[in-house]
C-alpha cells in the first residue's frame, strides 16, 4: 500500500544536494533482508523485489505500485505447524536472486523460505518450479554455471546441513553433507563453491563435492563470502566475516592472508570497491560494534565511522549523487541510514585542544575523535527510517535508495540537487 | 504510595511468610533439587490450590506420563474432584481441551503429556526449523491466548535439554526466559540438580535469568533422610533465606523450624 508521497528535508553538509523521501510502502509484515532492484523484462524499467516475514514476494515499480505479489506461504496442518516458530514459520529471510535461468531473455526470481522450499518465479511472478530441501533455506541462493554445462545451476545451503546444487529446472543434481547447518549465502569462483556454516567453518568445495579447503573460525558464519581481485592483479581473494568478530581474507587456495578484528559480530557480506583510486579494492563492512569499517586490501583500517547501534545489513558502495565520487550507504539498527564519504576525511587542520572533543553520533559534526593526520569516517547525509534497518538497495539511474526496515516499511529516498 | 505486588502462594504453610506472602506474579522461578525432593509435587500443588480458587494452570510434563502423575497426585491425597483436569495427549486435541476449560465452572489444570504426544507423532522430522521446543512454546501460547491461564509448570528443564539440542545454550536459554516473561505467566521450571548439589541448574545461566530460585534438598540424618527447603533468591521480595524442614502431612505442605536445627 502506498502510504505517502512527501518530501522530507534531510541533513546535508559538505556535498551538494539533499536526500529526500520520495515514497513509503507498507508491506504489512516485518522484513528481514534488503530489496533487490532489477529490470526483469529488459524494458528499461526497474523493479524493486523483496520477501517478507509472512512469506510473500513483492515486485514494486519505481512509484511503489505493486506489479505483482507471490504468496509462498505453505499449507501446513495444524499439528505440523506446532513444530515451527509461528512468528517466522513462513518467512523469507534473504533477498531473492534475479537471473535468466532458462535463457529466455527475461529474468527469473529465485529464493528460499524458512519452510525449506526454493522457488523460481517468472518475471511476471508466476511459479516456474519449486524444490523442497530438508531444512530451512535462510541464506540466499547463488546462480552460476559451476559444472560447465552452459546452463546455470542454483546453489544454496540449508538448515539440514547440506549444500544443494539444482539444475535450472529445479531438479537436484547433488547435495553434500557439511556437518553443520548453513545460513550463509554461497558464492562461486568458476567451479568452486565457497560458503560458511553455523559451526564456524568456511568451506571451498568443487561442484563434485570435493573439499578444496576449509578454515575454522570461532563463530557462526551468516555472511556471504565476497570475491574480488583486491590487489588489482588477476588473483581472486575470498573475504568473509564471522560472528567471532573478525573479517577474514583468503587467497583462492585457502591460505589466510589476514584477519581484521572488530569488537562485534559481523553478520553480512563485505562490499569490495576501490574507494581511494589506488587500483586496489578496499573492504567495506558493518559490525555489531556499531561501526562501518573501510579496510585496505592488506587488512589495515583506513577509516571507521560509529553509528549508535549494530550494523547487520550489508553496506552499499556507489556514487549516490553522480559527482564522480563514491559514497557508502549503511543502515543501522539505530533506525538510521548513513551516507558516508567513501574516502573518509583527512584530518589536516589541527586545533590544539579540539582533538578530544567527541563527535556526536547520530548528528552531523565535523569535529572528530581521532588525532590529526589520520583519515576518519565522514558522514554526508543521514536519514531516520521507521525502524531497524535490515538493508538498502540503490537504483543507479534514478539516484534512489530503497531502505527496508524490520517493521515492514520500504522507504524510497532520492538524491536531489538543491 | 507503594504499589502492592500481587503474589502467588507456594501453599507451603510457613514458607509463604518467608516470601512476603508468595512469589510475585509473572516471575519465572526455578524449583531446584535432587531426585525425590518433591519438586514436582510442590509445583503441582500450587496449580491445584490455585485451581481450587478458580484459576487455570498449565503443567507440561516431559518425562512423567499423565497416568503416573495422576496416580501420584491421588496418592498425595489431593481431591481432584474439586477442580477440572484436562489432558493433552495429542496435539490435535488442544482445541477440545480449550473448550473443556472454558466450559468448566471450576478452576482447571491442563496437563500436557509430551511423552504421549511424541508417541503419537511419527511422520514429522525434527530439523533446524522444527523442534519440540517450538511445540512447547506453541502449547503455552495457545493455552495462554485462549484460556485465562495464569500459572505454568515445566517438568523439567533437564528433560527439555535432552529433547532439544541447543547449539548455543546460553543464547537459546536467554530467549526461552524472555519468551516466558513475555507470556506473563507465573512460571515454575523444575530443575534437576546433580547429587552433589553443586549447582542449581544445568548451564548455571538459568540461575541469573530466573527471577527466583527455590531449593529443595534431601539431607541424611542418622538413618533417615529429611527434606529441606529454602529460598535462594526472589526478585522484588525481601525474602527470608532460612532453611526449613519440608513436611507433607494430610494433603498439606509445611515448612518448619526455619533457621533452627530440628534434628537435634
Amino acid at each position: 500500500m502506498k502510504v505517502a508521497f512527501g518530501f522530507k528535508k534531510l541533513l546535508n553538509k559538505g556535498k551538494r544536494g539533499q536526500i529526500q523521501e520520495k515514497w513509503k510502502f507498507d508491506s504489512k509484515s516485518s522484513l528481514l533482508a534488503p530489496s533487490i532492484v532489477a529490470d526483469l523484462d529488459n524494458s528499461g524499467k526497474k523493479h524493486i523485489l523483496f520477501g517478507t516475514n509472512d512469506g510473500k514476494i513483492y515486485a514494486l515499480d519505481k512509484e511503489a505500485n505493486v506489479k505483482w505479489m507471490f504468496n509462498a506461504q505453505e499449507q501446513v496442518d495444524d499439528v505440523e505447524l506446532m513444530f515451527f516458530d509461528v512468528e517466522t514459520a513462513h518467512s523469507i529471510q534473504s533477498s531473492p536472486n534475479i537471473y535468466d535461468i532458462n535463457g529466455d531473455g527475461k529474468k527469473e526470481i529465485v529464493f528460499g523460505s524458512e519452510m525449506g522450499t526454493v522457488y523460481a518465479l517468472s518475471f511476471e511472478g508466476e511459479l516456474i518450479w519449486k524444490f523442497k530441501a530438508g531444512g530451512s533455506v535462510r541464506g540466499g541462493v547463488i546462480i552460476g554455471d559451476v559444472n560447465e554445462d552452459r546452463k546455470p545451476e542454483i546453489i544454496f545451503g540449508s538448515g539440514d546441513g547440506h549444500i544443494y546444487i539444482l539444475n535450472n529446472e529445479g531438479q537436484l543434481i547433488e547435495k553434500y553433507e557439511m556437518g553443520s547447518n548453513i545460513e550463509s549465502t554461497p558464492n562461486i569462483i568458476g567451479e568452486k563453491i565457497i560458503f560458511g556454516t553455523n559451526d564456524g567453518h568456511i568451506y571451498c568445495i568443487k561442484h563434485t563435492g570435493e573439499e578444496l579447503w576449509k578454515y575454522k573460525t570461532e563463530g557462526k558464519i551468516t555472511a556471504q563470502p565476497s570475491i574480488g581481485k583486491i590487489f588489482g592483479d588477476e588473483k581472486n581473494y575470498v573475504i568473509i566475516g564471522s560472528l567471532d568478530q573478525h573479517m577474514y581474507a583468503f587467497d583462492e587456495q585457502g591460505e589466510l592472508i589476514w584477519k581484521y578484528k572488530t569488537d562485534g559480530a559481523i553478520y553480512s557480506k563485505a562490499a569490495l570497491a576501490d574507494i581511494n583510486n589506488d587500483k586496489k579494492l578496499e573492504i567495506i563492512f558493518g559490525s555489531c560494534d556499531n561501526n562501518v569499517y573501510a579496510i585496505s586490501c592488506t587488512g589495515e583500517k583506513i577509516w571507521s565511522y560509529e553509528t549508535d547501534f549494530w550494523i547487520v545489513a550489508p553496506v552499499i558502495v556507489d556514487d549516490i549523487d553522480k559527482d564522480g565520487e563514491l559514497e557508502i550507504i549503511a543502515g543501522s539498527y539505530d533506525h538510521n541510514i548513513y551516507i558516508l564519504d567513501a574516502k573518509g576525511n583527512y584530518m589536516l587542520d589541527y586545533v590544539p585542544g579540539l582533538s578530544s572533543v567527541l563527535q556526536q553520533t547520530g548528528s552531523y559534526s565535523d569535529v572528530v575523535t581521532t588525532e590529526p593526520g589520520k583519515i576518519v569516517g565522514k558522514k554526508i547525509w543521514q536519514y531516520q527510517a521507521d525502524g531497524v534497518v535490515v538493508g538498502c538497495a540503490f537504483i543507479d539511474d534514478e539516484k534512489n535508495i530503497v531502505v527496508n526496515t524490520r517493521p515492514g516499511k520500504i522507504n524510497n529516498l532520492q538524491h536531489q540537487e538543491r | 504510595m507503594v504499589e502492592q505486588i500481587e503474589r502467588v502462594k507456594t501453599y507451603i504453610q510457613g514458607f509463604d511468610d518467608a516470601l512476603q506472602g508468595g512469589i510475585p506474579k509473572g516471575h519465572v522461578v526455578l524449583i531446584s533439587g535432587t531426585a525425590g525432593s518433591m519438586k514436582s509435587s510442590i509445583s503441582f500443588n500450587i496449580l491445584f490450590q490455585e485451581a481450587k480458587a478458580g484459576k487455570t494452570g498449565l503443567y507440561i510434563s516431559l518425562e512423567q506420563s499423565y497416568e503416573s502423575l495422576y496416580k501420584h497426585i491421588l496418592n498425595m491425597g489431593l481431591n481432584l474432584n474439586l477442580i477440572n483436569i484436562e489432558h493433552i495427549d495429542d496435539l490435535g486435541r488442544i482445541g477440545e481441551v480449550v473448550n473443556g476449560t472454558k466450559a468448566s465452572d471450576k478452576g482447571t489444570i491442563i496437563v500436557a503429556d509430551m511423552g504421549c504426544i511424541r508417541k503419537e507423532i511419527k511422520d514429522i522430522r525434527i530439523g533446524d526449523n522444527k523442534s519440540w521446543l517450538n511445540v512447547i512454546k506453541n502449547i503455552v501460547k495457545k493455552i495462554k491466548a485462549e484460556t485465562h491461564c495464569e500459572n505454568f509448570v515445566l517438568d523439567s528443564l533437564s528433560a527439555l535439554y535432552t529433547l532439544s539440542r541447543f547449539e548455543d545454550p546460553r543464547v537459546e536459554l536467554f530467549y526461552i526466559f524472555e519468551f516466558l516473561r513475555d507470556m506473563g505467566l507465573t512460571t515454575f521450571l523444575i530443575s534437576e540438580m546433580p547429587l552433589d548439589c553443586s549447582k542449581y541448574s544445568e548451564y548455571e545461566i538459568e540461575d541469573f535469568l530466573s527471577d527466583g530460585i527455590i531449593y529443595v534438598r534431601l539431607t541424611p540424618f542418622r538413618r533417615n533422610v529429611v527434606r529441606e527447603i529454602s529460598v535462594v533468591k526472589m526478585r522484588a521480595t525481601a525474602c527470608n533465606n532460612d532453611v526449613y524442614s519440608l513436611e507433607f502431612k494430610n494433603g498439606q505442605f509445611q515448612a518448619l523450624y526455619g533457621g533452627q536445627n530440628p534434628l537435634l
